[in-house]
């Protein structure tokens, strides 16, 4: 139960002995003891302890990464300071112990963080996966409770018929299957009532947690990067918001393409409720399950990547892309599901993008970006070390898209790159950046980790260049 | 003699239609029996002939909707519901009837519910307490948990119930879609504590 957590700590960088005095030692142990309470915790009420179980993997990543944010702080500090820190660090995380034991939207926080950090080891992967389809159950009675706040009437009278049970998972709600009294299939996203509400109050007390970072040197990077996950939260559970994303991406898609995404139905639908086209298809690990050929995982995953694309063509960026999101269609097309996660790319986004399109044939724009996009100042400019590792990561970041022909996503030793990459900069505390780079990479990451699983080959270099 | 019943009947319901629709509009403090029985058409003492206070005409008043309440929980209920849901369905079937009046309930409720309050006046608030708990141990009978359910069971009940019901008078949340969350977190607790007394029961499939 604790595996998953324990590598994940394994994995985290291991400060310079100096740096690292007792007191650090002491609060980390006192982080692994909390970590083993939160895996071993029970609720012996069935929902609850199901909420829980999607919480708890969440959670200790989450805390992972708090540990982390810990040791920049303890390398950074005096030893005082250090001391006085390491008390308040203690005390939050037990708070944020217990309202992640206790709240389903603190829940939704700790699985943003856990999805954010550009890696993740296969068996977190997976977890991560599953979590998509197991979220806190709403029965029947209380679904017709909620139908009958958003639009007022019971999905009897609104649907030719209507699924009691939820066949998947949403943003803190369930989808359910249904009829239109017209005939269309629907598949209709619900939302537990008032949960949407407490994120902000959520937020006011994750702030509270986080005060004993802000003497770490990257504060401001991080309370940006919080606020950034604040108002994509705030979007996610926003089904009219979703709506719009919805009915904005279907547009950029023709027939041809073979991406399918769901049409809205808006007269079934509200900022809490969303009705749209069913998908029928399997998921991932089905379609995996039927050993589908090379050259059909090719195209799927080719499928993905033009998807992608051109939504981000369009200035908004498929944020969420994991394998719960996709369906394999039976006539070869790929469904592209959950349009809650979508970042909007405004001026100034779009011009730090701009900026890092000539990398594909020259990193002569580089400095600039830094600059920009990390706010390095001269001094950083001058140190090669950070330059180096940047590029580095950078270069990796755009492979797939300047090796010309088919690029292997099955390759595991490009992923493993990648993590050591990442670490690299974490270690060396490299990893100030605009907050639009949290969600950028988290799809970027999140595309490539289904594309892994996919074991597909995707000509990335002619979709970039438009020959797709 | 027939017809004065039928007449004391009718006035009755007039009274009560008539607090419906002022404590609705007024709230608790905004209305008087003086009021209620000027908007019913009768003498000011003449309520106090058929309630003895302004708690007992609320009481009524919850008394009659609840009654309605559980005739429309009984007619859609649905044998593939869980426990959970039966009791969810019929807790709030009973809110949904009071909702028009709700704000003057807060005030009321803590009076008719009060176990330290054994008013002589009234004893509508222990009535509707009783027919409430008869209820629910007929629900929970018909999901396999025999009765009597021991005392602690229904105190625990009735607390969560006044809890909620407490929570949804006063909920400033849109539609009191914050009562929802706290009547569905309040009846997994409830159920849950069921466990020790039931066997493989149905609302123990959600945990498969």
């Amino acid at each position: 139960m604790n595996v998953n957590l324990r590598e994940l700590m394994a994995a985290l960088p291991e400060d310079a002995g100096a740096e690292t005095g007792p007191s650090a030692e002491a609060a980390q142990e006192q982080m692994r003891e909390l970590a083993a309470d939160l895996a071993m915790r029970r609720v012996p009420i069935n929902s609850l302890h199901r909420l829980w179980i999607v919480g708890e993997l969440s959670a200790q990543v989450a805390l992972a990464y708090f540990a982390l944010w810990m040791r920049q702080g303890f390398a950074d500090a005096e030893t005082r300071k250090r001391r006085l820190m390491e008390t308040n660090l203690r005390l939050a995380l037990k708070m944020f112990h217990r309202l992640a034991y206790l709240r389903g939207a603190m829940t939704k926080i700790g699985q943003a963080a856990g999805n954010l950090p550009s890696i993740m080891p296969d068996q977190i992967a997976d977890t991560l996966e599953r979590l998509h389809f197991d979220a806190p159950p709403m029965h029947f009675s209380l679904i017709r409770e909620v139908f009958e706040n958003e639009l007022g009437k019971s999905p009897e009278d609104l649907f030719q018929s209507f699924d009691r049970d939820g066949f998947a998972a949403a943003s803190l709600g369930q989808v359910h299957r249904a009829r239109l009294k017209s005939g269309e299939e629907v598949a209709v996203k619900i939302q537990y009532p008032g949960v949407a509400r407490t994120i902000d109050a959520d937020f006011r007390n994750l702030g509270a947690l986080l005060f004993p970072m802000r003497l770490g040197k990257d504060w401001e990077s991080i309370q940006a990067g919080f606020d950034e996950i604040h108002r994509m939260l705030k979007q996610e559970v926003d089904y009219e918001r979703e709506a719009e994303s919805l009915s904005e991406s279907r547009e950029l898609f023709q027939p041809a393409d073979g991406i399918v995404i769901p049409r809205v139905y808006p007269d079934y639908s509200t900022h809490r409720v969303l009705t749209m086209d069913f998908i029928a298809g399997p998921h991932l690990a089905q379609f995996l399950a039927a050993n589908p050929s090379q050259e059909l995982r090719d195209q799927f995953g080719t499928k993905m990547y033009v998807a992608w694309k051109r939504i981000y063509d369009a200035h908004m960026n498929y944020a969420d892309p994991n394998s719960g999101n996709y369906i394999f269609m039976d006539d070869g097309r790929l469904g592209l599901l959950d349009f809650g996660c979508i970042q909007h790319f405004g001026a100034e986004e779009q011009e730090l993008l701009q900026l890092s399109q000539p990398f594909l044939d020259s990193m002569d724009s580089f400095p600039e970006f830094l600059k920009r996009a990390t706010g390095a100042s001269d001094s950083d400019l001058a140190n090669p070390e950070y330059v180096g590792l940047v590029a580095d990561a950078i270069g990796w970041l755009i492979e797939p898209a300047v090796e010309e022909g088919p690029f292997d996503f099955g390759d595991e030793t490009h992923l493993k790159h990648g993590v050591e990459r990442f670490f690299g900069l974490v270690r060396k505390r490299y990893t100030r950046g605009h907050p639009m780079f949290l969600y950028y990479f988290r799809s970027v990451f999140g595309l490539w980790a289904v594309l892994y699983r996919l074991r597909a080959r995707v000509d990335v270099h002619a979709i970039f260049r438009g020959a797709s | 003699m027939r017809v004065t019943s039928e007449a004391k009947i009718a006035t009755r319901e007039r009274l009560l239609a008539a607090a419906g629709k002022l404590f609705a509009k007024k709230g608790w403090d905004g209305t008087t029996t003086r009021d209620i029985a000027a908007a019913a058409g009768v003498a000011a003492g003449t309520l106090f002939n058929y309630f003895q206070s302004k708690e007992a005409v609320v009481a009524a008043l919850m008394a009659e909707a609840f009654a309605k309440a559980q005739d429309e929980f009984e007619a859609e209920r649905d044998d593939g519901q869980s426990l959970e849901e039966d009791l969810f369905a019929c807790i709030y079937a009973g809110l949904k009837r009071l909702r028009k009046f709700r704000m003057a309930l807060e005030s009321a409720s803590e009076t008719i519910f009060s176990p330290l309050v054994r008013s002589s006046h009234d004893c509508a608030g222990d009535s509707i307490r009783v027919h409430h708990l008869e209820q629910v141990e007929r629900i929970i009978a018909a999901h396999g948990v025999p009765g009597p359910l021991p005392a602690v069971t229904m105190q625990l009940y009735w607390t969560l119930y006044l809890g909620v019901f407490a929570y949804w008078a006063a909920d400033e949340s849109p539609k009191q879609e914050d009562t929802l969350a706290l009547l569905d977190h309040s009846l997994k607790l409830f159920t849950g504590s069921l466990d020790g007394l039931k066997g493989a029961g149905s609302h123990e499939r959600e945990s498969a």
